[in-house]
């Protein structure tokens, strides 16, 4: 059968018009997560200047510290005061003036919207990276290591607990295990660092077998192994801790979750025909409810970005959280944006990536003829 | 024991802030110190004594005594004033704690008014309402109930553990009787003043112009002064002011009362806070800082107006225009009084900071600025019960920026590690705040007969002449492009005089120790120093800095020149205009000292390519990192640099430079420093007791090793492990007839014994009848064995009249700048009564 020349076939037509339809959602989408991600960006930019009230702050802040610091060196004791009130004014003026302070707010918050466009995180202004870098990329790369691997393990064990856990008990509904579950799912509205507090004072203190707080021994082990070991040490607690206060919602919320896919119509019709209970679990309730789950656990992924500012400090580890704390004490506005910006750029990201995988994994997903996702 | 101690020391504190002090010296942390009484045998060891420093970041308090007790850590380097933490520290028999004093209390007062711009009555910008605060806040009680003992009453605005106060005793003493706690007196002029300017009492509440007056007090909320600020509002709704209380964080509050205007009225009082990190022997510019406009160009300052005596006394004080040390003396003495009348500032306590550290391990810790502002930590730091082993340092912050030599991070926490990295020419006695040669042999300041200077210690000398004209071959500049000093002949052809010349005799050898490389210090690591003081200052320089211009600009106002009178023994002289009381503090601030002119090198070569910066200023004006010789991306930097220096033989400033080198010391220099950084990995190079020998960035760990060459014997300095405050007590009768004499007996002690009569300054007393006047003081007499006697005349004791007396002592030592007072009542009475003494 031939084609008429000119004419495409109706397939190939197809195809071209799917590729279409996909590379229209496609724009469209990711013009929108930018423009999200650029408002988010610049939301978090005024706030945390407080419109630019953060400078007048600093600036009392600077003029306190050099007078301090004029105070305090006997070189400049005997001075007239009228010559060291000017010097401090002109280093006061030099101070203002590397930070930038002297320019208006409005000017600076484009400069670092637009450097945030192009991923660009620039300099900070009072911090400085553990290794003695200014620059923000170096500040935050330097304290990713710490805060992945605690609380992605953490959180790792947390999900895959829970959900197998979930399974379970969504199988063995009413059961001793399933209302213990549900007796203690309460429990998790305290927080980690809250249960951290505890643990340190059992296992540091009452009964000393593990480290109160660190990441690693004092001094750090020479070798790689005994470095590592040194370091799983040091997880324990506040690997514990999160996993205590996560541990029995989280196996609720996926258990209720099981439980009502469970019921649906085609699930009873499997467990009708017969099939087995592994198959039922993997193919008629696991399959149609990934979507959700893979959802979870991008996001549960994303999230580990930020850390978590009190469990850090409870611990002591020198993570992201502890990180983003010494920025917003030090109102050291580039590394608060650099750390929202990759935030904002890693969610948009996965949400970009999950319309997709939602696609792949779900046939009901189709981008819609008017270009709309259905 | 311990809890009786305790007591006593909080008795004391009752007693008088002086004598706090010592009691509490003497309560749990001097009773670990009681151990020193057999320091260790150091036979032949040289350096420190201990092997292995490791400082690691803690920033919970909390966790503190626990992690101490279980041997997680040995001192914490911050000074803690959580009295919880404080109680559980003092019942622990692991945990001894250091204690420092730098730390002082104050109500700030708003002086603008009395009408502030929006019509409200500021009642503070009376000076008589404000002079009454002193007599109604109760210092004894914050010191005692609002800081748990951790901290002792002070009424001036001198820190009452610092030399000066001790120079004051009998007039602070005055002061301190005078304005102590007087609610009634308080109210009275309260009641007096606020009915002058025109306010009412109705119901209670003041009112003025109809409305109720109300108080603004700025409360800081992070420590004890929320309580303080508390306590102050609720004294002054009991006087009959509405009281609005504004709970604010630092940043909050410096907002408010630095920055408005104080006319501005959105603020009474503010709960003030001041820091002094070392025992300053010269507070006398306090009265200028703290009370008239020159202090800060801030509104709040200059809203300050002080009475013209004051003003006056305040400015002479602070241009050290006096001639001599009495007359100094009367100023302050004069000035202080004064000051307590203006009340700007109503100082309430000096807080005590204690410093935990395991009861097995001692060190010297600084009166003022505890462990982290001691100079002489790395010296004195050792077990108790053996030499060697590793102590563990935790500390809130560390490694907070980068570290180089020339304009690294000034952090608390680092300079205290950086410190024990390198040697010094001179030391500060942790008690006294006077200097103590270090490396160098002796030292002979030269001052203009009109310059106020005292020696105390008999290691250097003072000569007074009528002038001091600076040799034409002084350098006293540099000249960038032809890369050589310029002499005081070429720059002043007419001549030029100093006010001080300063001598400074290094000790033999000096020029033969080693860096921590191997490499052996030489004359360019004194010099090269000296090039950079004024190349980052001029504008035509590579090395140019315009943050370093404003410190270089007070350094030349003083500055008239120095020139290297020999080298062997190395003798340096130094003219400057510049002046300290104490002629230790001259040659401090004048003795050069070396750095190792091959890492600098390398550091100059970085920041004249724009690849690295000495300051953070520069680095951020130009986008480039800050330099770091310790780690990060300086160190690829550096290597690079390291690598062609080698290759090249490259010396800064080459052209005087290369004169002050010794035969092939550029390529032992870089070979050695070259081989250092294969090892450590650093590019960090000393001369002090203990080398850099590991730094974790992340992990905020770094580890000290104990340098095996270093030239002194490791007991050198061990005599300054514990402060020997005076210990008092004063005998006498209880009653006595007019008409007749009576004798006083007055012991002095430390732990026991006597205290050495050549180390006692001073016993003053003053004689106090029963109104709280003062009616006669003196100097006691030295008797045998410690004791000192105080014999009053019968005209004397008829001054006082019938009734109840009080005899005050105050004891300063040359030992420690913190003053003892001792306190003895007793009552006169009429000839022929019949006395306790006489009673069967």
């Amino acid at each position: 059968m031939s084609t008429a020349p000119g004419v495409a076939s109706p397939s190939r037509a197809g195809s071209l018009r799917d590729l279409r339809r996909i590379a229209a959602f496609t724009a469209r989408r990711l013009v929108a997560l930018f423009l999200t991600v650029m408002v988010g960006v610049y939301l978090t930019i005024v706030i945390a200047n407080m419109g630019g009230e953060v400078d007048e702050l600093r600036k009392l802040q600077i003029r306190s510290t050099v007078a301090e610091q004029v105070r305090a060196d006997p070189a400049f004791a005997d001075m007239p005061a009228e010559e060291r009130n000017e010097l401090i004014q002109r280093r006061v003026q030099q101070q203002i003036e590397r930070r930038r302070l002297d320019e208006p707010f409005i000017l600076r918050s484009i400069d670092y919207l637009q450097q945030a466009a192009v991923l660009d995180l620039g300099r900070a202004e009072e911090m400085h990276s553990d290794r003695g870098s200014r620059e923000v990329y170096r500040i935050i790369v330097e304290r990713l290591p710490a805060t992945l691997l605690l609380f992605g393990t953490a959180n790792l064990l947390v999900f895959f607990v829970s959900v197998f856990a979930a399974l379970r008990l969504s199988r063995h509904y009413g059961s001793i295990s399933d209302r213990a579950v549900i007796a203690l799912a309460p429990s998790s509205a305290a927080p980690g660092w809250f249960y951290g507090i505890f643990l340190i004072l059992i296992f540091a203190f009452i009964v000393p077998v593990l480290p109160a707080g660190g990441m690693v021994d004092v001094p750090p082990p020479d070798g790689a192994w005994a470095y590592a070991v040194s370091v799983l040490r040091h997880m324990v607690l506040p690997v514990a801790a999160m996993f205590i206060s996560s541990i029995f919602i989280s196996i609720y919320s996926w258990r209720t979750f099981f439980l009502i896919h469970s019921s649906e119509d085609y699930v009873e019709m499997a467990r009708a025909k017969g099939l087995p209970a592994g198959m039922i679990e993997r193919r008629y309730i696991l399959r149609p409810t990934l979507s959700p789950i893979i959802t979870s656990f991008a996001l549960m992924l994303i999230g580990l970005w930020s850390g978590a500012i009190i469990l850090e400090q409870v611990f002591n580890w020198p993570g992201l959280g502890t990180l983003l704390f010494q920025a917003i004490g030090h109102r050291d506005t580039p590394v608060i944006i650099g750390s929202v910006v990759i935030f904002a750029y890693l969610l948009a990201l996965t949400v970009f990536l999950l319309d997709i995988l939602y696609a792949i994994l779900d046939p009901r997903v189709r981008v819609g003829i008017e270009g709309d996702n259905q | 024991m311990r809890t009786l101690r305790h007591r006593l020391a909080r008795a004391l504190v009752l007693a008088f802030p002086g004598m706090a002090l010592a009691g509490s010296l003497g309560g749990p942390g001097g009773a670990a110190l009681a151990a020193d009484d057999n320091p260790p045998d150091v036979g032949d060891r040289r350096g420190a004594l201990v092997d292995e420093v490791v400082f690691t970041q803690e920033s919970d308090v909390g966790k503190v005594a626990g992690l101490i007790e279980r041997g997680s850590y040995h001192v914490f380097a911050q000074g803690v004033t959580n009295t919880t933490v404080y109680h559980r520290l003092r019942d622990s028999d692991e945990v001894g704690y250091e204690q420092a004093y730098g730390t002082s209390t104050e109500l700030t007062l708003n002086p603008a008014g009395p009408e502030f711009a929006n019509g409200r009555l500021n009642p503070f910008a009376v000076r008589d309402i404000r002079e009454a605060m002193n007599w109604l806040v109760n210092r004894r009680y914050v010191a005692e109930e609002i800081y748990g003992g951790l901290a002792v009453p002070r009424f001036l605005p001198i820190n009452t553990a610092f030399p000066d106060y001790a120079r004051l005793a009998d007039t602070a003493r005055a002061l301190e009787i005078e304005y102590g706690h007087n609610p009634e007196r308080a109210s009275r002029v309260i009641r007096e003043k606020m009915q002058a300017l025109g306010a009412s009492r109705d119901n209670g509440t003041w009112h003025y112009d109809g409305r109720p007056v109300e108080l603004t007090i700025l409360i800081r909320t992070e420590d004890a002064r929320k309580r303080v600020g508390d306590y102050v509002a609720n004294l002054l709704e009991d006087q009959g002011f509405r009281v609005r209380r504004q709970y604010r964080t630092a940043g909050e509050a410096s907002r408010i009362w630095i920055g408005t205007d104080p006319n501005a009225g959105e603020w009474h009082i503010y709960t003030g806070s001041w820091v002094s990190t070392v025992v300053n022997r010269d507070v006398a510019s306090n009265l200028s800082y703290y009370y008239t406009p020159r202090g800060r160009p801030d509104p709040l300052w200059q809203a300050y107006d002080p009475v013209p005596e004051l003003d006056r006394i305040a400015e002479r004080l602070q241009r050290r225009d006096y001639d001599t040390t009495e007359e100094r003396r009367e100023l302050m003495a004069r000035g202080m009084e004064l000051a307590m009348e203006d009340s700007a500032r109503v100082w309430l306590v000096d807080q005590t900071n204690v410093i935990p550290r395991s009861d097995d391990v001692a060190l010297a810790a600084d009166l003022a600025g505890g462990i982290a502002g001691s100079r002489l930590w790395p010296y004195t730091l050792r077990f108790r019960d053996r030499l060697g082993g590793q102590v563990i340092f935790a500390a809130p912050s560390l490694l907070t920026e980068p570290w180089n030599p020339v304009a690294g991070s000034n952090w608390l926490f680092d300079t205290m590690i950086t410190r024990s990295l390198s040697d010094t020419p001179v030391m500060p006695d942790p008690f006294t705040g006077l200097y103590w040669p270090q490396r160098i042999d002796s030292a002979e300041v030269t001052v203009q007969e009109d310059v106020p200077v005292t020696r105390t210690l008999d290691w250097l000398s003072v000569e007074r002449v009528p002038e001091i004209t600076v040799p034409e071959d002084t350098w006293i500049d540099w000249d960038t492009e032809r890369g050589r000093f310029i002499t005081v002949g070429e720059k002043h052809p007419d001549g030029m005089t100093a006010r001080t010349r300063t001598r400074v005799r290094y000790e033999n050898g000096y020029l033969d120790r080693r860096w921590h490389d191997g490499s052996r210090v030489s004359m360019a690591d004194l010099v090269l120093p000296w090039i950079l003081t004024f190349a980052r200052a001029d504008e035509s320089s590579s090395l140019f800095d315009g943050s370093y211009l404003p410190v270089f600009e007070v350094f030349q106002r003083h500055f008239r020149g120095w020139r290297i009178v020999g080298t062997d023994p190395l003798v340096v002289e130094i003219y400057s205009d510049q002046i300290y009381p104490d002629a230790e503090t001259i040659v401090a601030q004048r003795a050069p000292s070396v750095e190792p002119w091959h890492t600098l090198a390398l550091g100059i070569m970085a920041e004249r390519s724009d690849e690295l910066a000495f300051s953070a200023d520069k680095a951020d004006r130009k986008r480039i990192p800050w330099m770091s010789m310790i780690s990060g991306p300086s160190l690829d930097v550096l290597e690079r640099k390291l690598g062609r220096a080698r290759e090249h033989g490259f010396v800064p400033y080459a052209g005087v430079l290369e004169r002050y080198l010794r035969a092939d010391e550029i390529s032992h220099r870089y070979q050695a420093l070259a081989d250092w950084y294969a090892g450590q990995g650093h590019f960090w190079v000393g001369d002090g007791p203990f080398y850099l020998d590991e730094v974790h960035p992340v992990e905020r760990t770094v580890v000290l090793r104990r340098y095996e060459d270093f030239p002194d014997p490791a007991d050198k300095w061990l005599r300054f492990t514990q402060p020997r405050i005076p210990e008092v007590r004063l005998d006498g009768p209880m009653m006595v007839q007019m008409g007749s004499g009576a004798r006083f007996d007055l012991t002095i002690t430390f732990q026991g014994e006597p205290y050495g009569r050549e180390a006692i300054k001073e016993v003053q007393y003053l004689l106090f009848d029963g109104e709280g006047d003062l009616v006669h003081q003196g100097r006691a007499a030295p008797a045998s064995g410690g004791r000192w006697r105080i014999a009053l005349d019968a005209g004397q004791l008829d001054a006082l009249g019938t009734g109840a007396n009080s005899l005050e002592v105050a004891v300063t030592s040359t030992d420690v700048a913190l003053p003892t007072f001792a306190s003895h009542a007793f009552a006169t009475v009429p000839p022929g009564t019949m006395t306790l003494e006489e009673t069967p």
